[in-house]
């Protein structure tokens, strides 16, 4: 398994970002062929999507997902994950049976070699609060994250807020658990600042300055490098990218940043998510270094 | 595997014994990842003019065949984004020789979205909010049989 040593933040693409085409113009070779061209080895991929026969990928296709990160030096960074208790729509899954659909996606994460989970969980009210059993059902999961060496983050993302109620309650089963199992993924949208004129923003977002972040840094397993404009100059116009990195890098923090691009126009006839991901990591790699 | 959810491959009439049966066609999820059946909200066929409610319409994963009823409590089979659905449906005869216009709705729940979106799911009409990363509700498509 190739082994990427550098220490401080590193690039990567979640391969959400390739949506519009995967299993029709892209598969997942050309995937991770894409994201060796940019010279970049951290990937996230979603367990729902990029696995074949999910959840119960065959040995067959497990060994070629090992053959495919060798060949393009590919790290498995994050793995998407959902823990849907909503999954019917007659009644919630008990604690015991979330648990199980947890345990089913952190063994499978392990055996694909990756190290974190992005978690999502049911939400309950439209500012994004999770299901009120989300503690039982991460505590009855940690051993065995625990014994995989598996880190598990839900994602901070717009409208949420750094200093917010909601990363404040994940922080707090942090410290009361003492658990290194369970953390956090912060998405780069909670530090945009332009917006487009007319362009629908929630009105509880406050943005986050890139200093908000430094008592997280401890609890951050990996983050998405969100990217909403990329200048021809490649330049994100709506991010403060240089001052977040800057941040991260002084603070001494570890891990990587994958790129995601959430884009509705992706889905447009003729667009090439691939060179708008190069635009990014252009500009990544002139601020990381490598 | 076609970008039309849709799918032209895999629309033709259906024999059982020697008679023809009914007809079915092949749809995709348009969503940026699979589910599972419990997630899923079939609506309406509409062929011809003629509709078929989900009672009359039986979903094929696998070469296992799923009521909607069936597929209501099954949170263990996955309906991955790169393997379309085979819809069948009876009906005596089938459809005849030519072109016929098809329309089919179905939706799926998404339980991290907000309540907002979520409590008003509809499948055979188009979410408040389009997102191209979840697709149209509601797809066309005129094709032909043999």
């Amino acid at each position: 398994m190739y082994r990427y040593d550098k220490k401080g933040p590193k690039r990567g693409v979640a391969l959400y970002s390739y949506s519009a085409e995967f299993g029709l113009t892209k598969n997942l070779e050309e995937c991770f062929e894409d994201v060796h061209d940019m010279g970049a080895h951290g990937i996230e991929i979603l367990a729902n999507t990029h696995i074949e026969n999910y959840p119960y990928p065959s040995d067959e296709w497990v060994e070629n997902w090992w053959r495919l990160c060798d060949k393009y030096d590919i790290v498995p960074v994050e793995y998407g994950n959902w823990i849907d208790s909503h999954v019917m729509g007659g009644r919630d899954l008990t604690t015991e049976e979330s648990v199980a659909m947890l345990s089913r996606d952190i063994r499978l994460a392990h055996r694909l070699g990756f190290t974190v989970m992005r978690t999502k969980m049911p939400v309950i009210n439209d500012k994004l609060e999770p299901v009120l059993n989300w503690r039982e059902i991460i505590k009855g999961a940690l051993p065995l994250a625990e014994k995989l060496n598996m880190k598990m983050c839900p994602e901070i993302h717009i409208p949420s807020n750094l200093k917010g109620e909601m990363v404040t309650n994940f922080v707090d089963f942090i410290r009361e658990t003492g658990t290194k199992n369970f953390g956090l993924n912060i998405d780069f949208s909670v530090f945009r600042t332009n917006f487009s004129k007319g362009e629908w923003v929630d009105p509880n977002y406050e943005a986050n300055k890139p200093e908000d972040i430094i008592p997280l840094l401890p609890y951050i397993y990996c983050c998405h490098a969100k990217f909403i404009n990329m200048s021809d100059d490649f330049e994100e116009t709506t991010i403060p990218y240089p001052e977040i990195i800057k941040v991260m890098q002084e603070n001494g923090w570890d891990g990587y940043l994958l790129s995601e691009y959430e884009g509705a126009d992706k889905y447009e006839e003729g667009y090439e998510v691939g060179q708008t991901l190069r635009k990014q990591h252009i500009m990544l790699k002139n601020l990381l270094g490598d | 595997m076609e970008r039309q959810v849709i799918q032209s491959v895999g629309f033709r009439n259906i024999a059982e014994n020697g008679k023809i049966t009914g007809f079915q066609f092949k749809i995709r999820l348009p969503y940026y990842r699979g589910v599972f059946l419990s997630q899923l909200r079939p609506g309406t066929l509409t062929v011809d003019g003629e509709t078929f409610g989900k009672d009359e319409i039986v979903w094929n994963f696998c070469s296992e065949d799923y009521t909607w009823e069936e597929m209501t409590t099954n949170y263990d089979q996955h309906w991955a984004v790169t393997k379309p659905a085979t819809l069948k449906v009876k009906k005596e005869g089938g459809l005849k020789q030519g072109f016929h216009d098809l329309t089919y709705g179905f939706c799926f729940t998404s339980s991290y979205m907000p309540p907002v979106i979520q409590d008003h799911l509809d499948p055979d009409s188009e979410n408040m909010v389009f997102m191209p990363e979840f697709g149209h509700h509601v797809n066309s498509r005129r094709l032909l049989i043999v």
